[in-house]
């Protein structure tokens, strides 16, 4: 038969400090709880905020800045020089560097026979990779008629918001790619006639945006002009809310639009409220465990005559050790189940709150949550194990 | 098993009990199936030596060894190995669990690593005259009764050595021949050896070697 604890459990003096135990377990039920709990919040927000932030891809955000117009530089030339572009490039918080480049010569677009409709517009072209959706059509080469165009999908909702009034038919971003543009350039050196076809809507960039093959052909045709003037410059940083980038962008004088890094300053504020809640919740453990450890010094204390002569009897003081730290176990686990059911429980609740889109969250809480509450229960179990290896050994 | 002394003494003894002895500083063997009986008046150092045997105090000169273990080289897990299988002792001063009954206090060692059967308590308990007492706190069984539990507990593990420390100081005579009958009874069916500390040499104690100290 195995040698089991409950014969000398009788030996071992719970001791009358009740209320410190159960403070423990209370401490680390709320410890283990609000550290759960931030944890698959930290994640929500990070999953719910991801599909809204095309500024923000591979760890990256693309934001565009242009030089601040005041009343003394209203009317100069207030595009980007090489130079200034190359200081921007040297800026440590600035990854990359892209500027939109417009064109020179004169661009009139007609829809052609689905709506009646014709304008002046613009276009302009950048780096590809500064592109959220850049498909393989988007290239173009000299003699090609059709020239691929991504079209902002801000410009999109706004022409729906106008289209009606204007007598205009509202389109979809599926119907968009159907509508056929006719893109008439004309310069100083001639006048030629391409078919726009709109092959990508983009979020991130407010433009409408031909490859930059196209614009430094037909400027170069059309204007015979091939130097950069740009009035706009996307940068790609880490963060757009870093504050020494934003300091720097106001000591240049350039302007950054704030609304386009709002999104990602209510993520990081969010994000940071609940890791300051994780990090209380660490608090809390802490404490807890060395509530636990005082109650556990006591408990050994108390019952140091028993145990002493436990072990001169030929109790093996590994067996002692096991046996006593494990009469804890189902405390702890528990304790951490209890939390992940009530971790389980909120994140549930908060996938039904009105401004969530629930399809965005998964069921269950996240594997990281899982994982933490898996080492929680080893932590607490290593520890006391240690605890009262070390008591033992002090009464040996 | 063989337990060896090797000039073993105490660090506190003095020179002149040192020459004296006939075991302190001396090469001494016991093995399996011996009876050893020591004999010495109080204070002249028999339980230290049991204590020294059964691995609770080190403050000794010379070495001990089990077979060919010395065991101040023994961790404290491998003590409890013996301790389980090899070595059971009564001591001077009983060590029970005060608050606990004699039937739990003897079946916490044998629970350890069982030799009888749950059943024997009761009929050693009855042979020793404390069947009535086993369902007793100690704390309320007189010294003598505490002697016997303590007798009986010692008994419930296998062993290859017995360690007594004078187990009879409170005990009459009719009890203590009771209590000796089925220790010598317990050690032959387990051919154990017996290390006796007394004050003076018991009259129905089958020593094969006696010593003074």
């Amino acid at each position: 038969m195995d040698l089991s604890y409950k014969n000398i459990e009788s030996l071992i003096v719970s001791g009358e400090n009740r209320l410190s135990k159960w403070l423990g377990y209370f401490g680390l039920g709320v410890g283990v709880l609000l550290l759960l709990v931030s944890m698959q919040m930290f994640v929500n927000i990070g999953q719910l905020l991801k599909e809204n932030t095309p500024r923000k891809s591979g760890g990256f955000d693309f934001i565009s800045i242009s030089k601040t117009i005041t009343n003394e530089n209203m009317g100069k030339d207030n595009s980007f020089t090489n130079k200034d572009l190359a200081m921007l490039k040297a800026e440590p918080s600035i990854a990359e560097v892209a500027p939109l480049i417009s064109n020179k010569f004169r661009v009139r677009a007609t829809a052609g026979d689905i709506i009646p409709f014709s304008t002046d517009l613009f276009l302009e072209s950048i780096d590809n990779n500064f592109i959220d959706t850049v498909p393989p059509t988007f290239t173009w080469q000299p003699g090609q008629m059709v020239v691929p165009v991504i079209f902002s999908s801000d410009f999109l909702e706004m022409y729906n918001v106008f289209a009606p009034a204007q007598g205009l038919p509202q389109l979809s971003e599926k119907t968009i790619s159907s509508v056929n543009i006719i893109l008439e350039c004309s310069g100083p050196y001639g006048t030629q006639n391409f078919k726009g076809n709109i092959v990508a809507l983009s979020d991130r960039i407010n433009s409408l945006l031909v490859p930059q093959s196209f614009m430094n052909w037909s400027n170069f045709l059309l204007m015979k002009d091939t130097a950069v003037h740009a009035s706009r410059v996307y940068i790609k940083t880490k963060d757009a809310n870093d504050p020494k980038l934003i300091s720097y962008l106001d000591q240049q004088n350039y302007h950054l639009n704030k609304d386009k890094v709002k999104f990602s300053r209510v993520k990081s504020l969010l994000q940071n409220i609940v890791s300051a809640l994780g990090v209380f919740g660490i608090l809390v453990i802490i404490l807890a465990l060395m509530l636990f450890s005082f109650y556990l010094q006591l408990m050994i204390a108390k019952s140091k005559d028993n145990l002493r002569l436990l072990l001169t009897l030929g109790y093996s003081p590994q067996w002692l050790t096991k046996s006593v730290a494990r009469t804890w176990l189902p405390v702890y686990l528990t304790i951490i189940l209890v939390a992940l059911i009530l971790t389980e429980i909120l994140h549930l609740l908060f996938r039904q709150l009105a401004f969530v889109k629930s399809s965005d969250l998964s069921y269950f809480p996240d594997w990281s949550v899982l994982f933490a509450a898996i080492f929680l229960f080893s932590l607490t179990i290593f520890i006391n194990v240690k605890l009262v290896k070390k008591e033992l050994v002090k009464i040996l | 098993m063989q337990i060896r002394l090797q000039e073993v003494t105490p660090d506190y003894i003095e020179k002149e009990k040192r020459i004296e002895s006939q075991l302190w500083e001396q090469n001494i063997s016991i093995n399996k199936g011996e009876h050893l009986h020591i004999v010495a008046p109080s204070g002249s150092g028999k339980t230290s030596l049991i204590h020294f045997i059964y691995g609770l105090r080190k403050d000794y000169r010379g070495s001990i060894f089990y077979d060919n273990t010395e065991i101040k080289k023994l961790s404290t897990e491998s003590f409890s190995a013996f301790r389980k299988d090899k070595i059971s002792i009564i001591f001077q001063d009983l060590r029970l669990f005060e608050n606990q009954t004699a039937k739990r206090n003897i079946e916490i060692k044998r629970m350890l690593n069982p030799y009888h059967k749950a059943e024997e308590i009761m009929i050693m308990a009855k042979r020793l005259g404390i069947g009535n007492k086993l369902d007793q706190p100690v704390k309320t069984c007189s010294y003598g009764e505490q002697q016997r539990i303590a007798i009986i507990r010692a008994l419930m593990q296998p062993f290859d050595f017995l360690l007594l420390d004078e187990p009879y100081s409170h005990l009459d005579e009719a009890n203590k021949k009771k209590s000796m009958e089925l220790i010598y009874d317990e050690c032959s069916k387990r051919n154990a050896a017996m290390i006796f500390a007394d004050l003076k040499p018991l009259d129905f104690f089958k020593n094969e070697k006696i010593i003074y100290l």
